[in-house]
C-alpha cells in the first residue's frame, strides 16, 4: 500500500492492562521526556459495582492523533500539523508556547517541554519511519496495545476493530481520534 | 490538563485589552458624534486607550513558553485559530490607538504634529506643524478605522475562549459577547473615572459629557445581564458536561468570586448608582443628579467586576472537562 494512503492508529485491549506502566517507562526512555513530564498514561476507571462486588479497569492513553485534531485548528503559528499518515505533530521551532492547544485538547495529551514548547506523542514516527512499532506498544506485557495501519484490512488493528466491540474517548468531541478501545 | 496553564497573567491581559477597546470605542463615539461637549471624553479615551492593551501584550509576551520565538506569530496567518487573527487585530489596533492618541495631544504638545519639509528635511524646528483642520480630518478618518478595530479587539478576547469545544465552562456564544460588552463597560467606566477625578473644569457641555458617559456605561451593564442570564440557563439546561461545569459558580471554587466580584460589585451596584443618577432625567421629572463622586465609585467598580469576570472565566473555564473524567 503506498506510503501516503496508510493511517495509522492504536487498538487497546482495556482488561489486558494491568497497570504496570513499561509503556510510560519505555516512552520516556524512548523520547527523553523531561522529568515529572509524560507523553501517555493510565487511565483508572472505579472502582466500579458495590461490594463484594467490585471492578477496576485500567484505560491506557497517549495522544489520540485525531482525525479532526483542535489543537491543529487552534495553534496560532501552525507549529501543530497533520503528516498525511494521519500522525499529528509538533513543529517545536515554530511553537511559541502559548498553550492554547492544551486548552483545547479534550485527552489533556499535551504537556510544556521544560524548553518552552509543547511537547506530545508523535506514534513514535521516527520509529515507525524505520519500520518498526511504537516503544510502549512494543514493551506491552499485557499484550493491551496494539498499533498499526487503520486503512489496511489486513492489519492487526483492522482486524481486531472488525470482530470486537469497541469505543473512542469522548466521541460527542467531534475530533475523530484514533485509539480505539476495546472494553 | 493537570493544573491551570493560564493564569493571573492572561486574565490582566484579557482586561486590559478589553479596556483599551472600550476606551477606543467611547472616544470614536465621541469623536463622531462631534462638537464641544464631548471633546474631554474624546481625547481621554484616546489618550488612555493605548497603553492598557500595550502593557497586556507585553504580559502576553512574557507569559510564552518561548517569549522569543512570538514572531512566529506574524509569519502567519491561520484562519481557524482565534488567536492568529487576535494577534494581527491587535497589532492593527495598538497602531491605531497610537496615532489616533497622537492626534488628540493637548494644546502645547500638539505643536510637535510635523510634517517634513522639503527644504528642511533634517531640521525638526523647521517641519510644518499640521493645521487644525488636518488633524480633525485625521481624527475622524481614524476613529472611523478604529472603531470596528476595537470591536474587533474587544469580542476576540472572548471568541478566544468560547471557540474551545472540551472547556465546557466557555465553549457558548455568549461568552464573546459578554467579554465585548464589558470591555466596553470597562473602557467607559475609565472614562468616567478619569473624567471624575480630573474635575468640572469646563461647565458648559458637563450634563452632556455626564449622560454620555453614565447612560453608555449603563447600556453595557445592562447588555452584560443580557448576556449573563442566557449563559448560566444555557449551561444549567444543556448536556451532563455543561450543566456540570456551571457548577464551578453554582456552589463550587468559584461561586463567591462570581456573585460578590462579578454579579454584586460590576454589574449590581454600578447598575443602582448610575441608575439613581439618571432616573430622574429618564423620567422627565427634572435634572439628573450626576456627581462626580458617584461616577467615580461606580466606575470603579466596574473596573473591578470587569477584572473578577476575567479571573473566574480563564479559571473556571480551565476546570472545566468533559466527563467522564478518568483518573490519572
Amino acid at each position: 500500500m503506498a506510503e501516503n494512503k496508510r493511517r495509522w492508529g492504536f487498538v487497546i485491549e482495556v482488561k489486558r492492562c494491568i497497570d504496570c506502566k513499561a509503556c510510560m517507562v519505555a516512552c520516556k526512555v524512548e523520547n527523553a521526556v523531561p522529568h515529572d513530564k509524560h507523553r501517555n498514561w493510565i487511565g483508572r476507571i472505579g472502582p466500579t459495582g458495590t461490594f463484594p462486588t467490585l471492578g477496576m479497569k485500567f484505560e491506557p492513553g497517549n495522544c489520540m492523533h485525531c482525525d479532526n485534531p483542535p489543537c491543529e485548528r487552534v495553534c496560532p503559528t501552525g507549529a501543530t500539523y497533520r503528516r498525511e499518515d494521519g500522525i499529528v505533530l509538533v513543529e517545536y521551532d515554530k511553537c511559541i508556547g502559548c498553550r492554547y492547544c492544551m486548552q483545547a485538547c479534550p485527552y489533556d495529551a499535551r504537556f510544556v517541554h521544560t524548553e518552552g514548547y509543547i511537547d506530545k506523542c508523535t506514534f513514535c514516527v521516527h520509529r515507525l519511519d524505520a519500520g518498526q512499532p511504537p516503544a510502549c506498544v512494543e514493551t506491552c506485557v499485557g499484550g493491551s496495545r496494539h498499533f498499526g495501519d487503520l486503512n489496511d484490512p489486513t492489519s492487526e488493528v483492522s482486524k481486531l476493530l472488525a470482530t470486537r466491540d469497541h469505543y473512542v474517548v469522548y466521541e460527542e468531541a467531534g475530533t475523530g481520534p484514533k485509539i480505539f478501545y476495546i472494553s | 490538563m493537570e493544573a491551570i496553564e493560564w493564569n493571573l497573567l492572561i486574565v490582566n491581559y484579557l482586561f486590559l485589552a478589553g479596556l483599551s477597546a472600550g476606551a477606543f470605542a467611547i472616544s470614536s463615539f465621541a469623536t463622531y458624534i462631534g462638537g464641544p461637549h464631548f471633546r474631554r471624553v474624546a481625547r481621554i479615551g484616546a489618550l488612555i486607550a493605548p497603553w492598557p492593551v500595550t502593557i497586556g501584550v507585553g504580559i502576553l509576551v512574557f507569559d510564552l513558553g518561548r517569549p522569543f520565538a512570538f514572531y512566529n506569530l506574524f509569519l502567519t496567518v491561520q484562519f481557524t485559530s482565534p488567536m492568529s487573527i487576535g494577534s494581527w487585530l491587535l497589532t492593527g489596533f495598538i497602531f491605531v490607538t497610537l496615532a489616533y492618541a497622537a492626534l488628540w495631544l493637548p494644546a502645547p504638545l500638539d505643536n510637535l504634529l510635523r510634517v517634513p519639509n522639503r527644504a528642511h528635511l533634517k531640521d525638526f524646528s523647521h517641519w510644518t506643524p499640521l493645521s487644525q483642520n488636518t488633524i480633525r480630518r485625521w481624527r475622524a478618518i481614524l476613529a472611523a478605522i478604529g472603531f470596528p478595530l476595537s470591536l474587533g479587539v474587544g469580542i476576540y478576547t472572548g471568541i478566544l475562549l468560547g471557540a474551545i469545544p472540551s472547556r465546557p465552562f466557555w465553549n457558548t456564544p455568549m461568552v464573546a459577547q459578554l467579554f465585548l460588552f464589558s470591555a466596553m463597560s470597562s473602557g467607559t467606566a475609565t472614562v468616567l473615572l478619569v473624567t471624575a477625578l480630573l474635575g468640572t473644569r469646563h461647565e458648559h457641555g458637563y450634563e452632556e459629557e455626564r449622560r454620555l458617559l453614565v447612560s453608555t456605561d449603563l447600556v453595557f451593564i445592562v447588555l452584560e445581564i443580557f448576556m449573563l442570564v442566557p449563559f448560566l440557563l444555557h449551561h444549567a439546561l444543556s448536556t451532563w458536561s455543561s450543566a456540570s461545569s456551571i457548577e464551578l459558580i453554582l456552589g463550587g471554587e468559584y461561586t463567591l468570586w462570581f456573585w460578590v466580584g462579578v454579579i454584586l460589585l460590576g454589574i449590581v451596584l454600578p447598575l443602582i448608582i448610575e441608575a439613581y443618577e439618571l432616573f430622574p432625567f429618564i423620567l422627565k421629572q427634572g435634572a439628573a443628579r450626576y456627581s462626580l463622586a458617584l461616577s467615580a465609585v461606580s466606575a470603579i467598580f466596574v473596573l473591578i467586576g470587569g477584572f473578577v469576570l476575567r479571573f473566574v472565566f480563564v479559571y473556571a473555564g480551565q476546570a472545566s472537562h468533559f466527563l467522564p473524567l478518568v483518573t490519572r
